[in-house]
């Protein structure tokens, strides 16, 4: 079973979101903002006395897709071209990197259908272990870029992240861009040795790559140089990489901590409503629609999916 | 200032006689501006800034400065400047050259004070994040421009007030005082701007008072100040006109600093923003949502602890100003029985706002000041033109007040085209927020002014205020902020800015969540203004707390009962600026300015107020008796006009504007 995670519009939903640790990476953002919008829906089925008040009286189900909550389709106040809407695709650690091209699609797709829309202005894709580095950056050196990308610095020991596997995705990204669902394609966290190397085998060149800069204006030299020349915008994000572990989501989602969708642990326990198995978060996507000359942000929002794996199945995969 | 109209004013009391014309043709003329704009729509975010100068002028050997009454020359040198004038910019009051569409250069206005100059950028600045990196440029250029058109010895200079206006030759070229306009024992006539518009403004407020205007400012204790302080200055021997008599009938108080003229207030430099809004609604949301924040910037820029030539116990000019065009007469103040006036009036003309204005259903009606004073009869005529309630009200009170300067030849049709006797009513209403409607015959919208804020010494400072100012409204619009208060809180807050080093030393009244409560819901179900109690809501006490103003730019830790705290203002707008996209460069401009106002804040830098008084009291020329002398207001106007330059003087790394600023 796959499970379809969404915040809702966090922007006027207030505390959860905005709330402290103010200044942290946006992984607080997105997990205060699930469980606000999880627990506000069970308040509100709680309040509305309905006879079931479980997680699946404001869930969803469509063939083997739970959407909890169920999604919200109300979409955008001004027509389509007053907005600037980007979204950020989160491929995550563990996942095979072949997932990528049906993850992308599903994810942009529902991003479509919450905001009512027909395509987007700007994707940016995010792969797991990529970071950018400014010291390695300014050292001009190919060899701890080629260190990074071998995926040494990938400290969770998921897959490996290769520049094939990265132009792969990208090739089902361009196919999006090619009818006319994305108008524009970027990056995250990639420095100048490895945009070069994108940039040779891609027919859509990334017009953005977004590093992460909040606390120092020290962006190395060449890739700014670099950028410019290859006429990349260098954008500014606060998110962090390993943005939904999956112990995180297992507490949003389980019994005690969390909102009960997930069984208790333990086989016994047959009075549960909640669902068995092992979750395991397969991607993130973060949307924002901003009102173009009014500097207004009027949706944001994630969607989080997730595999519920059949505990027996687990534990093969755990034994090869 | 609005555009400066010719024509024949009229002498109090022949003004008064036509007030209330004047009174019913703005209310007409407004509902004319409201037929016509009520249902503007979607018009984009534009915003403009105003920095207003002082100009000096050094003697290096005489070791004095002085301020220069050549504004009218230097503006017509502005506005006879090709240059400026092919690229749209120069001085439109003067009208030469062609009006073009494409406003580029920066644009000089004069104002009340014959020392000052007002300048704006030749064309509003938009929302796009790489616009906000050209406005510290912009407001560079306009600083050279300016200094251009000026002597060598003349510089312009943004403090808020000059330390020793109104001390002997203080003004270049010198001219005497006791003037039949200002009557004033400390300042000439020709402080004042010539156009006839501001000497009538100046001896209308006094005739209309029926004495001079009255300002006195607790004057600061140092250790050699004689106490009681009894203002040295001020003569009681003075003889010429009626008004002589104010002091000896006590004007002057005790312990206080005495000034007797418009030009002591109305001679403030300010720092100005106005924001256009998408439309009327998210306007006026606007309007009452920046009201609460009014107090709080205006201690955090404070930067006016001179006055006459003393130190001051005020960091701040606000109340000055307000007391200098203050005319209401003694009844109305309610030191004599109502017998000739309407009403009692508890704050001048040039005070804090006193209604909040948007349907906002998160506007609880305890908010309201239950004895605001409103005009009846002009509100009903405004509720029956179309107005809904609180908008009428809003107007209603500003039209309380007489029109203080009136043209004999605009008394003789009523045209409903134009907007110039609203406008006499609405741009003499100086409150710390303006609602301004569309203009007639160009597509501009509704607009909001934020008029609190202290002008800074510098362009990287002023840059900094305004671009904060800019990214609160968008976070206010995004996160559907609400800082709703009682508005006499904000009132009290208003007095407690004024406070010596209020920024650190005090607390302000300000909201506690300003999430809640969420967007539909059923809280408010009266409608605002109807004057009852908001049931199922806790008390509107409970709403809100005293806070620091590091608590709330900063945020804090919780709110004392475990419970989150206040999320501060900069903390919103970072997490504002994370939901949009930022590029690097734009971003790093942006942490500066925000790094400068949470250093402010939190006491690791200082207010401009707190910098100026440390200068005067490390000086060697300083007696420790509160007289701030000519030396040392000469080197102290040298470091000010200097700091541009990147030259270094006492304390200055404490302003937080070295370096590349």
């Amino acid at each position: 079973m796959k499970l379809i995670l969404s915040t809702s519009n966090i922007m006027g939903s207030g505390p959860s979101v905005v709330r402290r640790p103010l200044v942290s990476k946006s992984n607080a953002e997105l997990t205060a903002a699930l469980r606000s919008n999880f627990d506000s829906h069970r308040e509100q089925a709680v309040a509305s006395s309905a006879p079931d008040s479980t997680f699946r009286s404001w869930s969803a189900q469509e063939g083997d897709k739970l959407y909890a909550p169920t999604l919200d389709t109300s979409g955008l106040a001004e027509e389509r071209s007053a907005y600037d809407i980007t979204v950020k695709l989160f491929y995550l650690p563990h996942v095979p990197p072949s997932k990528r091209c049906q993850h992308a699609k599903e994810a942009i797709d529902l991003v479509l259908r919450e905001l009512r829309v027909s395509s987007i202005d700007l994707l940016i894709v995010s792969f797991p272990g990529i970071a950018f580095d400014a010291e390695d950056e300014s050292e001009e050196d190919e060899h701890s870029d080629a260190a990074s990308l071998s995926g040494l610095s990938d400290p969770t020991g998921g897959v490996i992240e290769d520049t094939n596997s990265i132009v792969q995705t990208w090739n089902t990204l361009e196919t999006l861009h090619d009818a006319g669902t994305i108008a524009r394609l970027g990056l995250s966290e990639f420095g100048s040795h490895r945009l070069a190397r994108l940039l040779q085998s891609v027919r859509v060149r990334p017009s953005v790559d977004q590093i992460n800069v909040r606390d120092c204006c020290v962006v190395p030299k060449p890739l700014i140089i670099f950028a410019k020349q290859e006429g990349i915008e260098l954008l500014t994000h606060n998110d962090c990489t390993d943005i939904l572990p999956p112990g995180t989501l297992r507490e949003l989602l389980g019994p005690e901590k969390g909102i009960g969708i997930l069984a208790p642990s333990g086989c016994c326990n047959n009075s549960s409503d909640g669902l068995r198995g092992d979750v395991i978060p397969q991607w993130v996507v973060k949307y924002t629609a901003v009102v173009k000359d009014r500097g207004v942000v009027e949706n944001k929002g994630y969607f989080a999916a997730a595999e519920l794996q059949d505990p027996r199945a687990l534990v093969s995969l755990l034994s090869c | 200032m609005g555009l400066l109209a010719i024509g024949t004013p009229l002498d109090w009391p022949e003004a008064k006689k036509e007030a209330s014309k004047v009174r019913e043709w703005g209310i007409e003329q407004l509902l004319a501006i409201w037929r016509r704009a009520k249902g503007k729509e979607r018009d984009a975010m534009l915003w403009g800034d105003e920095i207003e100068y002082l100009v000096v002028c050094f003697d290096d050997q005489g070791r004095r400065v002085r301020l220069s009454l050549r504004q009218a020359d230097i503006l017509t040198a502005l506005a006879e400047d090709e240059k400026l004038l092919r690229e749209g910019g120069g001085v439109p009051d003067l009208q030469r050259g062609d009006a073009r569409p494409e406003h580029v250069a920066p644009v000089f206005h004069p104002e009340f004070g014959r020392f000052m100059l007002e300048a704006t950028p030749g064309k509003p600045w938009g929302i796009g994040f790489k616009d906000l990196l050209d406005v510290e440029p912009n407001m560079k250029l306009r600083r050279r421009i300016a200094k251009e058109h000026m002597h060598a010895t003349e510089f312009p200079i943004t403090l808020t007030t000059f330390p020793r206006l109104g001390c002997a030759d203080c003004t270049t070229p010198a001219y005497p005082v006791s003037g039949p306009k200002l009557r004033s024992q400390f300042l000439p006539d020709e402080i004042a701007n010539p156009h006839i518009r501001f000497p009538t403004l100046a001896a209308n407020i006094r005739a209309r008072r029926g004495r001079k205007v009255e300002i006195n400012v607790p004057v600061f204790r140092d250790v050699n100040t004689p106490w009681p302080f009894k203002d040295p200055t001020v003569n009681y021997d003075l003889h010429n006109w009626p008004e002589d008599d104010d002091v000896r009938n006590g004007a002057a108080k005790e312990n206080h600093i005495y000034m007797d003229a418009m030009a002591f207030g109305m001679g403030s430099c300010c720092l100005q923003i106005t924001f256009q809004s998408k439309n009327i609604e998210e306007g006026r949301k606007m309007y009452d949502q920046l009201s609460p924040l009014g107090p709080i910037m205006l201690a955090l820029t404070a930067a006016t602890p001179i006055y006459k030539g003393f130190l001051a116990d005020t960091d701040v000019r606000w109340n000055q100003i307000s007391r200098a065009v203050d005319d209401r007469t003694a009844e109305e103040l309610g030191e004599k029985p109502l017998a000739h006036d309407r009403w009692r009036i508890p704050k001048s003309r040039y005070a804090s706002n006193s209604t909040y204005i948007s349907q906002d259903p998160r506007l609880r009606p305890e908010y309201l000041d239950p004895e605001l004073v409103i005009d009846p009869v002009l509100k009903a005529r405004l509720v029956a033109g179309g107005l809904d309630d609180i908008l009428a009200t809003h107007f209603a009170h500003l039209f309380i007040r007489d029109p203080i300067v009136v043209f004999a030849e605009d008394l003789q049709t009523l045209d409903l085209s134009k907007t110039d006797h609203f406008e006499n009513l609405q741009s003499t209403n100086w409150q710390h927020m303006r609602f301004k409607p569309p203009p007639p015959g160009n597509d501009t919208g509704w607009r909001v002014e934020f008029r609190p804020m202290e002008i800074q010494i510098t362009d990287f400072e002023n840059a900094a205020f305004s671009i904060f100012m800019v990214l609160i409204t968008r976070v206010i619009l995004s996160f559907d902020l609400n800082f709703y208060l009682p508005i006499a809180r904000v009132t009290e807050n208003m007095e407690t800015a004024h406070r010596r080093d209020a920024v650190s030393e005090q607390r302000f009244y300000f909201r506690k969540d300003p999430f809640g409560p969420a967007r539909g819901h059923p809280g408010s179900g009266s409608a605002p203004g109807s004057g009852t109690a908001t049931p199922s809501l806790p008390p509107v006490e409970d709403e809100y707390t005293l806070m620091t103003v590091n608590e709330i730019i900063n945020g804090q830790a919780d709110d004392g009962s475990g419970r989150p705290g206040f999320p501060g203002l900069i903390p919103l707008v970072e997490s504002y600026l994370d939901s949009v996209n930022v590029d690097v460069e734009t971003m790093c401009q942006l942490a500066r300015y925000l790094d400068l106002i949470r250093r402010r804040a939190d006491g690791r830098l200082w207010t401009g107020a707190k910098w100026m008084r440390g200068f005067v009291q490390q000086h060697e020329k300083y007696k420790g008796d509160s007289v701030v002398g000519e030396e040392v207001e000469y080197d102290l106007m040298r470091v000010v006009e200097g700091i541009g330059r990147g030259e270094t003087a006492w304390g200055l790394e404490k302003l937080g504007v070295l370096g590349k600023g």
